[in-house]
């Protein structure tokens, strides 16, 4: 299952989803699962 | 991607989080988006679409943000007006960018309504806080307008912010902002909004300026619950730290001195404090190496840029500011502490150019110039001072001059107008002002250039002394001798204080008049 507010990374081509509504599947791309990616907190700049 | 996805995306991952908390008053993400969506319908009723001109006239507050997003969801261009414009100047910038509908808090209505016989071109005016009976209301138009989505065929290259830029000389220049310029700096630096980390971003930095609309972008996207202050107050500031429990915050070099020095820093509860950007004046080293020591565990960013780059293009970040390691080390940070404005970010180029536009060798001064995609590609209706900032390759001239060293750190060296040729030499008026600076008895200096009719220019030093101190003249250009040699200032000028911009830049502009005048 998806997870909200979580960025999900292909390993293979780069791309990035970032996703705003959880739901039963899980997102894939370059026909591989994308890895969830874990937030970095602090600090930008503003 | 465009800047209005920020506030839909964080209102789906955290919906009920605070989104805008002000004066004892919160609204949450999914309140906000709603809202904005309400008076974005309501302004469409009005006839504003795409790339209409909305200005506004206010301080921070709540309805300030939904206003950008409503609209910059129509396709329209917000014009964020500084409220401490002359009334000269408001007229000049809503004539030049052609505003069709203006947005007025209360405090502002009577100056408003000078105005008006000159601003024919303005269809509707809406009151923000207050009714008028000849203004349309704010509050009435959420209520009438639907909460339904706004969709807008928006290109990422489309204009969403039209700002006015006074710097420190001049009249005011439009600078057009498009949504890429801020998308790319946002999703380059800020984690998207998550809903296991909260952040509280207390933002005192006027919205009219680059840097508070920056600051209020990375916050809605990050999820980070904005806490508005309408301007900035020492004391008010340290008890709303403490209060809303504030994780991070933008301060000028001038308020964080207030900060540190205020009798209540000590009686404060500032330990949620985590990160503390500073910017848009040089920082006094004596100040910064205090915050330090007075604020461990606090990552302080320097951040630079202007409006013409969309904010920050270089900054110092908190491995910066820690000052520890051997000696060679130590006296490295602390040189970079006291004037580097560290190196670029990855989504802009940064090079250091002579008079010709060709790179200078590292370690030579020259003027710091920018490009990329957040820097703009010209002033409003104004191709005479776009040709006179962006050259044949792009290049935006930032008019402030700089220096690199061999890790790719950029060291300001002053304002390409404000820098000092004595007998063909160049005195950059920053190292001046940082040895003067040094001297014991001295609180703020700011250096500038003077006519000389044997030299050409002389460097002055304009000085504040500390409470209840005394000095002379030669005593201050004697104390400079050995470090400056013929770089020394040739007169001093004590003073009770400097003007500065709101920003809390020195316009030195002002105190060269000033010195010429005294001469007379």
């Amino acid at each position: 299952m998806s997870q909200l507010g979580k960025r999900y990374r292909c390993e293979v081509c780069g791309t990035e989803a970032l996703c705003t509504r959880a739901g039963e599947g899980m997102p894939s791309c370059c026909d591989r699962p994308m890895v969830i990616q874990e937030p970095k907190p602090l600090p930008s700049s503003d | 991607m465009n800047t209005t996805d920020f506030l839909t995306i964080s209102a789906a991952i955290c919906p009920e989080r605070d989104c805008l908390v002000f004066e004892g008053q919160r609204q949450s993400f999914l309140r906000t988006n709603e809202r904005a969506n309400r008076l974005a319908n309501a302004l469409a009723g009005l006839g504003i679409g795409k790339n209409d001109i909305v200005a506004i006239l206010q301080v921070n507050c709540p309805q300030y943000i939904e206003a950008y997003f409503a609209i910059a969801r129509l396709g329209a261009i917000m014009v964020p007006l500084n409220f401490r414009a002359k009334q000269e100047e408001l007229v000049y910038m809503l004539g030049n960018a052609g505003a069709k509908a203006l947005l007025v808090g209360s405090r502002y209505i009577e100056t408003m309504r000078a105005m008006l016989p000159r601003l024919s071109a303005i269809q509707h005016i809406i009151a923000i806080d207050d009714g008028q009976p000849d203004m349309l209301c704010y509050e009435e138009l959420i209520c009438s307008g639907a909460a339904d989505e706004v969709f807008t065929d928006i290109g990422d290259d489309d204009v969403t912010v039209l700002m006015y830029t006074a710097g420190t000389t001049g009249r005011p220049k439009g600078v057009p902002l498009r949504h890429s310029g801020f998308v790319s700096y946002v999703l380059q630096n800020v984690d998207p909004a998550s809903p296991e980390i909260e952040e509280r971003n207390l933002l005192t930095v006027p919205l009219y300026h680059v840097a508070g609309l920056q600051a209020m972008l990375a916050a809605v996207y990050g999820g980070r619950t904005l806490v508005l202050m309408k301007q900035f107050e020492t004391t008010e500031w340290l008890k709303t730290v403490e209060q809303e429990r504030v994780s991070r915050a933008m301060l000028v070099p001038t308020m964080l001195k207030w900060v540190i020095d205020h009798p209540d820093f000590c009686r404060c509860d500032l330990s949620s404090l985590r990160v503390l950007t500073y910017g848009a004046a040089p920082m006094p080293f004596e100040v910064i190496k205090k915050a330090i020591a007075v604020m461990p565990r606090v990552k302080f960013i320097n951040a630079f840029g202007q409006t013409e780059t969309a904010s920050t293009i270089t900054a110092l970040g908190p491995e910066d500011h820690v000052i520890e390691g051997g000696p060679d080390v130590v006296e490295k940070k602390l040189k970079r502490l006291a004037m580097s404005i560290g190196r670029p970010l990855p989504d802009v180029e940064v090079r250091i150019v002579d008079e010709s536009g060709q790179e200078v060798p590292q370690g030579e001064t020259g003027e710091i110039v920018a490009r990329g995609p957040r820097v703009m590609s010209g002033y409003w209706r104004d191709e005479q001072k776009t040709a006179q900032v962006i050259d044949a390759e792009g290049w935006l001239h930032t008019r402030d001059m700089g220096w690199v060293d061999d890790e790719g750190y950029i060291y300001l060296a002053g304002r390409k107008d404000d820098m000092i040729i004595r007998g063909g030499e160049n005195i950059s008026p920053e190292e001046v002002e940082d040895v003067v600076c040094a001297h014991p008895k001295i609180e703020e200096a700011a250096v500038v250039g003077v006519p000389d009719p044997e030299w050409g220019q002389q460097p002055v030093a304009f000085v504040i002394l500390k409470k209840g101190e005394t000095a002379t003249t030669e005593e201050i250009i004697e104390s400079c001798r050995a470090r400056l040699s013929f770089k020394r200032p040739r007169d001093v000028v004590f003073v009770e204080s400097l003007p500065r911009n709101p920003m809390g830049k020195v316009l030195k502009k002002q105190l060269r008049e000033q010195y010429v005048q005294m001469s007379r």
